[in-house]
């Protein structure tokens, strides 16, 4: 009867208990891959499809029973540090389940629509009090079918659906998903063409069209466009009028949000062994700065800023 | 609500209170063991009731100008007062470390340390409620003490909740006219009774009206206007209360402060609670506002005062003792909200001032505890949300949709269920009705579960203490391994039950309680003290330590040896009696290779939840020395700590002699990965008839986690899950790390930093530094 039991999605972490992006208590589910390569993402290692082999270092005691396991010696312990030749192997699973510190994982897991399910909706007590899911990534759409299927069986469940978008996905995508949802998160991170290229790797040509098909749909008022301000690049009073004039311009009561700056995500960047865009991490925003950047958006006409107070 | 204000009266009497030293006090000791060698012919309970008769008449008082609610036990604040009769024995031991010992400091003065061992000492010597114990089973108490921690054996119990209403009723006059008609019949023990019940209600009329001619004199002498018309205003009202019942609010809440200062005199015992202010004071309170002679800010004033009082009786224990209760917990337990007697929502506009006095003083008494409900109003508990972000821990949350039926089941009527209030920390009570007996034992299940895998022998001394049923390898199955471990279990349960009879039957022996008594149904009906039987409830609570811990414990072992066999019986033995010196490979698998209570896995939660239904199904067949029931609870005050120290290393992967799960139903700290919602779903598999006697679940937040009215509302969410889950408490500390690492180098500084050990809010400083480093280490949530 289950028209989704083949189809499978990556997931690179399920966190319970999130307090943001969306109301009540949630369940944000963050699915891997991403068309986009913003330079400050804050989830990089949501940004690629493949699963990777992920070594947690400080938890290791170096016992060395993951080399004797190990095919290819893809493992080595040399001078007391552990050595991975990420492609010389690609099954782990053997070495993985020989650590006794569990500090060899994969850096997502396979799952199917209905284990998904059955894992989130153990905090369906928690749901009942305005809370819900949040899909999240990466960009969840990527894995178009998955996301779908998944958000059309929470339904099915009575639960809250929420997505945090890029929309940088086919219309036929997005409006799919908007059946399934109940609350849109559209990030718009930088208006001129040429900076977005520069910056994220592609013009925005079609984000534009899919935030304009989303504010002129019948769930236009579920919707929140946000701007994650990012020092030196989208933090700019300039760009946020840009973004604020087109958004009112196809809806004039649109949900605006501007997200201060978020210093923690360069941490993440040592583990997946990329270069974050700051050698020195800037700070963030006081809330006189912030203001300053709302005003910019009231300026330009938007009536509804979403500020947590 | 409308902006109220902490005002200058209460602002200085905290900064005096504050600065007050604290000492011992043997001037009421001095004053009982006159008493008993001048009266050594007449029955205990008359001596008992003239020792406190004539401390109500003889010991030294003092009020502060400013003051608006007055009384104390001793002329000083915050003073440990020497009760000789409880206990005298660990006092001439331990007197002259108590300023220097690690947990809860005391100063003494040179000539009380010379006077007690020369008039106190030598009169109690053999005669105290300790000595007593000790000589009739101490060895017995002894030898199981490494699994069982008996308790209140050099102290009378307390932990109960007084019939406050009564008391508002009645008076000391009323209640003493009770006692003289019941005088003229009855057996000799009930004349007896009765007669004591006179002397004490005597000794407090006396009491309350040294109280006025103190203040009568003092306003004679004191110079600002303002003052004298305040303490003319509070001699009145002392007065009038020893004749008569209270009319107004302030003379209700005077009345029941003096309720309390004279029930600590009687019996010097930790927890006698309030329970359910916000609506015994209510009627008093609508009158006054109706009339027009208090407001909102008047009658808050009157709440923060009594709230200050509750923080100058502390407890006095012994150094083994306060390691076990550390930070003089002396649980004044208010109960606010909740249900009415028909299961409707009950709040009102004193809910909301008791949750504004908290906000305000933020100390660590009273311990101020909100009932929730399903229908609990919005605007209490956000309110009280609001409260538990400024950090002082508190309140805490009682959920009455778990607590009032599991109540019921255990025989406690629907309508004492649902007027119940909290003891001590988390205890559970009917009101003015039940003596609980809620601290009888500590039963250390993981001792058990060690002494299983190692041939009855101590992990850390190698001596035997249990019977000898095999070792780890001789356990073919995981089911002979459990079925050896419920037979140690039983075996030390019987043990337990003979020593509780023992010490109850020496609290009657030496301390029946005439003053408490009078104030708990059906004593004065029954002629009956409360120590033999009097009320209408008694019950006995064992505490089970830790169930966290042995789940965590027998999960590992089921899974990695019996199950996945990655570690095999010899090895997970050696490495337990090693200490896992050499077997860092194997804690290591012990650790993370298997799952932890505490993050909705119920393969873990299961094995938890049934050796918890197992040692509480075992324990309801037994009786106690009053004749009621015995049940469990789930809490450990600061006992977690000193209870791990008796426990080698165990299968969970921690090392010997290092400290259990902090709380009762928490989670080991660190383990509890899978975020606060996992933590609810993990602990909500625990049956409710478990925790009859109290369950506490302690989890930390962050300040970041408050910072905003959005995440007031998730955390009210939280609350309200919290409350469908039918878990029967909650509590949360809101700290940040660096303050806590400020407080330990600068504790001067920090001295008001209150801190939730366990079930109460003790000031950090005060704590020693292993229990402040153990606090340090606990799992914090937030927005790290």
């Amino acid at each position: 009867m289950n028209t989704h039991e083949k189809l499978r999605g990556k997931v690179f972490d399920v966190r319970r208990f999130s307090t943001h992006d969306g109301g009540g208590i949630r369940t944000t589910i963050f699915l891997k891959g991403c068309p986009l390569r913003c330079v400050w993402c804050q989830n990089p290692e949501g940004l690629s499809l493949k699963s990777q082999l992920i070594y947690l270092e400080n938890q290791c005691i170096h016992c060395g029973r993951c080399t004797t396991v190990c095919k290819n010696h893809a493992i080595t312990l040399q001078e007391g540090k552990l050595c991975i030749d990420k492609g010389a192997a690609d099954d782990w699973e053997e070495a993985i389940d020989s650590c006794p510190a569990a500090c060899l994982t994969m850096d997502s897991k396979s799952y199917t629509v209905e284990e998904l399910v059955k894992l989130t909706v153990r905090d369906a007590a928690f749901f009942r009090h305005g809370g819900g899911i949040t899909l999240s990534g990466g960009e969840p759409l990527f894995q178009k079918d998955f996301a779908i299927a998944l958000l059309k069986a929470f339904k099915e469940e009575g639960i809250h659906t929420a997505i945090e978008t890029s929309c940088y996905v086919e219309q036929n995508v997005v409006k799919d998903a908007l059946l399934y949802l109940d609350l849109i998160y559209v990030d718009f991170k930088v208006f001129d063409k040429n900076k977005h290229k520069e910056w994220i790797g592609f013009t925005n040509d079609k984000i534009k069209e899919n935030i304009r098909f989303i504010l002129e749909s019948n769930k236009k008022d579920q919707v929140i466009i946000r701007t994650p301000l990012i020092p030196t690049m989208t933090a700019d009073k300039e760009n946020i009028s840009a973004i604020g004039k087109f958004i009112t311009s196809i809806y004039p009561e649109v949900k605006y949000e501007l997200l201060n700056y978020n210093p923690l995500a360069k941490a993440k960047y040592n583990l997946v062994e990329r270069e974050y865009c700051f050698a020195e991490n800037p700070r963030m925003y006081t809330e006189d700065e912030m203001n300053e950047f709302r005003q910019a958006a009231r300026n330009v006409g938007v009536k509804h800023l979403i500020i947590e107070v | 609500m409308e902006t109220l204000i902490k005002t200058k009266r209460v602002a200085l009497l905290k900064e005096k209170m504050m600065a007050e030293p604290r000492y011992v006090s043997i001037e009421q000791a001095l004053i009982i063991t006159k008493t008993y060698e001048e009266n050594q012919e007449k029955p205990v309970i008359i001596k008992r009731a003239l020792a406190l008769k004539n401390a109500l008449l003889q010991m030294g008082i003092a009020v502060e100008p400013e003051e608006k609610i007055v009384g104390n036990r001793t002329i000083g604040v915050r003073h440990g007062v020497v009760f000789p009769e409880s206990g005298s024995s660990w006092i001439d031991r331990e007197f002259e470390t108590l300023p220097i010992r690690p947990q809860d400091k005391f100063n003494v003065r040179e000539e009380d340390i010379i006077n007690f061992k020369k008039i106190i000492a030598p009169y109690f010597k053999e005669k105290s409620l300790e000595d007593i114990i000790r000589t009739r089973y101490g060895t017995e108490i002894d030898e199981i003490a490494k699994v069982v921690k008996i308790n209140q054996k050099d102290h009378a119990q307390g932990h109960i909740c007084p019939d406050c209403e009564k008391w508002l009723t009645y008076g000391p006059e009323g209640l003493k006219q009770e006692a003289i008609a019941k005088l003229q019949s009855g057996t000799k023990d009930q004349q007896d009774f009765y007669k004591s019940v006179i002397l004490v209600m005597e000794g407090t009329q006396a009491f309350m009206m040294r109280y006025h001619d103190l203040l009568v004199e003092k306003a004679g002498q004191e110079t600002d206007a303002a003052n004298q018309v305040n303490m003319r205003e509070v001699a009145v009202i002392c007065k009038k209360l020893c004749m008569n019942p209270p009319n107004s609010f302030h003379e209700a809440v005077q009345s029941i402060w003096f309720l309390f200062v004279i029930l600590h005199m009687e019996s010097n015992a930790s927890s006698f609670s309030p329970g359910r202010m916000d609506d015994f004071l209510y009627p008093f309170y609508k009158k006054d506002m109706k009339s027009g002679s208090i407001d909102k800010q008047k009658a808050l004033e009157i709440i923060e005062c009594i709230w200050l009082k509750f923080n100058q009786i502390v407890y006095l224990r012994n150094s083994h003792s306060a390691k076990f209760f550390a930070g003089f917990p002396i649980g004044f337990n208010i109960a606010i909200g909740g249900q009415d007697e028909n299961g409707n929502d009950f709040s009102n506009e004193l809910s909301f001032l008791f949750l504004k006095a908290q906000e305000h003083l933020g100390l660590p008494q009273p311990n101020l505890s909100v009932r929730l409900h399903k229908g609990t109003n919005e605007p209490l508990l956000k309110e009280a949300v609001r409260v538990v972000a400024k950090g002082s821990g508190m309140p805490q949350f009682f959920n009455d949709e778990a607590i009032i039926s599991s109540m019921m089941n255990f025989g406690v009527s629907e309508k004492d269920a649902r007027d119940y209030a909290i003891v001590g920390c988390v205890e559970l009570t009917s009101q003015g009705n039940n003596l609980g007996w809620s601290d009888a034992a500590m039963f250390n299940l993981n001792k058990v579960l060690e002494l299983t895998l190692n041939n009855g022998k101590c992990l850390l001394t190698g001596n035997a203490i249990g019977p000898d049923l095999g070792n780890l390898m001789d356990y073919k199955t995981f089911e002979e391994l459990e079925d050896a471990f419920a037979k140690n279990i039983s075996y030390f349960i019987d043990k337990m039950i003979l020593a509780c009879e023992q010490v109850e039957k020496a609290h009657i022996d030496i301390l029946p309680s005439p003053f408490l008594s009078a104030v708990i149904d059906n004593c004065i009906q029954k002629g009956k003290d409360v120590t033999v039987g009097g009320a209408v409830y008694n019950f006995s609570g064992i505490q089970m330590i830790q169930v966290a811990n042995l789940a965590d414990s027998l999960a590992a072992i089921k899974l990695l040896v019996y199950e996945e066999k990655r570690i095999s019986k010899e090895e997970l033995l050696k490495a337990l009696q090693n200490n896992f010196e050499g077997y860092e490979i194997i804690r290591t698998m012990l650790l993370k290779r298997a799952p932890k209570y505490g993050n909705d896995v119920a393969y873990v939660d299961e094995l938890g939840a049934k050796w918890a239904r197992f040692f509480s199904e075992k324990l309801s067949h037994y009786t106690n020395y009053r004749g009621g029931r015995y049940h469990t609870g789930m809490y450990t005050v600061s006992a977690h700590v000193p209870m791990g120290e008796n426990v080698g290393a165990s299968s969970d992967g921690r090392y010997a002699a290092t400290p259990l799960a902090d709380g009762g139903m928490s989670p080991v700290y660190g383990r509890d990965i899978a975020g606060p919602t996992a933590v609810l779903k993990s602990v909500s598999l625990l049956d409710n008839h478990l925790t009859t006697n109290g369950g506490l679940l302690n989890m930390k937040f962050l300040p970041e986690f408050f910072k905003t009215e959005n995440n007031i509302d998730k955390f009210a969410k939280f609350l309200r899950t919290f409350v469908d889950l039918e878990i029967p408490h909650i509590q949360f500390n809101v700290l940040r790390k660096e303050d806590l690492l400020a407080a330990q180098k600068d504790p001067e500084k920090y001295r008001s930093l209150t801190v939730r050990v366990a079930g109460y809010t003790a000031y950090f400083t005060e704590l020693a530094g292993e229990l402040q480093n153990e606090i340090i280490a606990r799992t914090s949530y937030g927005d790290l």
